[in-house]
């Protein structure tokens, strides 16, 4: 099967590949549709969904062939064996599973278009952003894409081909700028709301505060200046704000964190078997 | 002053408006960004653990440096990544660039080794590579850990990653010598510790925004990783242990005038809030 994924070997190849794919996925697609209902349609679901969750949980806990539990300071004779029954197919099932993961990317784009798409054409309140959001999108699909052709180039500036220059502009100037500018209008949030909510009002809030205020100076080169006059070793060494909060960090947060985890990790557990045996309600056609 | 006047400079002192503290804030941050005064930058434990890993890689196995940040986080991440950039090829060890999610890291990353690879006379394709972004999370590393070279497919720049001279030689996870994770989302590295460090024993240190960071100490204290950058202040240290001190050293000057600022501001409120509440308290007393 793996030889069915190989690349193409030439452009004309590939492009009878994605053609005869495209066609196969249609009538694939028409026939299911005409041929299977919804209760049909939910039952092909949760098989693929199932052997597809088997198929990965097998081939990961399943042993491997016994050179590769050799140790690992020994010089391992194969080390190219770590491989059991299934391993050979994991290659195809990794690029399947990267199409159909890829697809998503399609439908969010269609979905979308559709919601801006009905706002540009009844100018609906705010159409002008939708407008916007079209701009953008196609602007940085042209550009990223003729850019993306273009032989490459040398870093003069001057020389730069200009269809690269407008994506550098669009991307470099615009897109992560306004990324990062977005992003960093937390700062003025988070010191509003801590001023504003951070109130000392139970015994509880109050070691809060004093293990924000450690950890906040701990981590900072200001908070290790204000305690340098400290011994660096000893009890004294303890009470450098930068150790204090090293002692926060690795005494207090690491214990809370592995329980926060731990529970995550059940959680986590629990929800893949019943999204693997399709029990998850509100999933694959359900009313 | 009347008693009730200060009890309404105290309430007055809970309530700043907020244009006010975004003044103040902005204040800090300029006046660190314009005049700012050096202050000394030690590295911690979590940074020296990922400079030592990158040390202890054996010369014929590759680095990792799996770049899964935006522009967003680009203030603590792209630091972190350059520092790391620059260890690697102050220590001559080869590396390659990859990305798992947003995408725009990957580009934003090459960027940066460019950059870098000029100041030591790297050559791409032989001292390091940018296996580009790959699409599948979980998927690409179950895959990678069996074959490399055809899961990566192409690199950066379109070209088959096996045609790169580091890449001769390079199979599956055995080939890797440390993994580097540098990140703004949580949930990736779990995948790497749990797909890749855990079954193939492959050391594995990381690189975090201060807000994510907590969240994976418990990793660092079972051994799982071998060190972590810490935000900026990571960053910093990571430029202070390569004699390169850059953008983060100058984002910690700013933060630690930042933090003093919402320490400050903390302060004001609670002892508005408390001195408020007393002369409330005595009030009462008073009118029974």
């Amino acid at each position: 099967m793996s030889g069915f994924f190989q690349p193409a070997s030439s452009g004309l190849s590939l492009a009878l590949h994605l053609a005869a794919s495209v066609l196969a996925s249609i009538l694939l697609l028409i026939g299911m549709h005409l041929l299977l209902g919804p209760r049909g349609k939910r039952w092909l679901v949760a098989a693929v969904t199932f052997l597809g969750g088997l198929y990965l949980g097998l081939e990961y806990f399943l042993p491997v062939r016994k050179e590769t539990l050799w140790p690992t300071h020994l010089p391992n004779p194969n080390p190219n064996a770590a491989a059991n029954l299934l391993t050979p197919g994991i290659q195809s099932v990794t690029n399947m599973l990267t199409v159909i993961g890829a697809f998503t990317v399609g439908l969010g784009i269609y979905s979308l278009c559709q919601v801006h798409g009905r706002n540009v054409a009844r100018s609906r309140p705010g159409w002008h952003n939708s407008f916007a959001f079209f701009l953008a999108m196609i602007a940085m699909l042209v550009f990223g894409l003729w850019e993306h052709y273009l032989p490459p180039s040398g870093s003069d500036a001057a020389g730069l081909p200009w269809p690269r220059a407008v994506y550098t502009v669009l991307f470099n100037g615009m897109f992560v700028p306004l990324q990062a500018a977005t992003f960093s209008l937390l700062a003025f949030y988070i010191a509003s709301a801590a001023y504003r909510a951070f109130r000392v009002q139970t015994l509880e809030a109050g070691l809060m505060m004093a293990a924000a205020f450690i950890v906040m100076l701990g981590q900072v080169p200001l908070g290790a200046w204000l305690t340098s006059a400290l011994p660096t070793t000893g009890v004294g060494g303890f009470f450098r704000l930068e150790a204090l909060g090293e002692w926060v960090m690795r005494w207090l947060n690491t214990p809370a964190q592995r329980g926060i985890t731990f529970g995550i990790a059940v959680g986590g557990l629990a929800m893949s078997l019943r999204i693997w045996l399709s029990l998850e309600r509100g999933t694959f056609f359900s009313e | 002053m009347t008693e009730s006047a200060t009890t309404n400079f105290w309430e007055r002192m809970q309530q700043i408006p907020r244009y006010w503290i975004y003044l103040l804030l902005a204040g800090v941050v300029t006046w660190q960004i314009l005049r700012p005064l050096p202050l000394p930058v030690a590295p911690s434990l979590e940074t020296q653990g990922v400079y030592d890993a990158i040390r202890a890689v054996p010369d014929d196995k590759l680095i990792i440096i799996s770049t899964d940040w935006d522009a967003s986080t680009e203030a603590e991440t792209a630091p972190q990544t350059a520092a790391v950039v620059h260890a690697c090829f102050q220590l001559k060890k080869k590396f390659a660039i990859m990305n798992l999610q947003p995408p725009m890291g990957v580009k934003l990353a090459n960027d940066i080794a460019k950059q870098a690879a000029k100041e030591y006379d790297a050559e791409y394709g032989v001292d390091w590579c940018n296996w580009g972004y790959k699409f599948g999370f979980d998927n690409v590393l179950l895959s990678m850990a069996k074959n490399i070279p055809k899961t990566m497919g192409e690199d950066f720049y379109g070209t088959p990653v096996s045609d790169l001279p580091m890449m001769k030689g390079v199979e599956d996870i055995n080939s890797i010598g440390l993994v580097i994770e540098i990140t703004g989302l949580s949930g990736v590295t779990e995948m790497w510790i749990g797909l890749i460090q855990g079954p193939y024993q492959v050391p594995f240190a990381s690189g975090y925004t201060a807000v994510m960071a907590p969240g994976y100490y418990p990793f660092l204290d079972s051994k799982q990783m071998a060190g972590m950058l810490v935000g900026a202040k990571g960053a910093a240290e990571m430029e202070a242990l390569v004699n390169r001190p850059d953008k983060a050293t100058k984002i910690m000057n700013v933060q630690s005038w930042a933090h003093m600022l919402i320490i400050a501001l903390i302060i004001l409120g609670n002892a508005g809030y408390l001195l408020a509440r007393r002369q409330a308290a005595r009030r009462g007393g008073q009118a029974r």
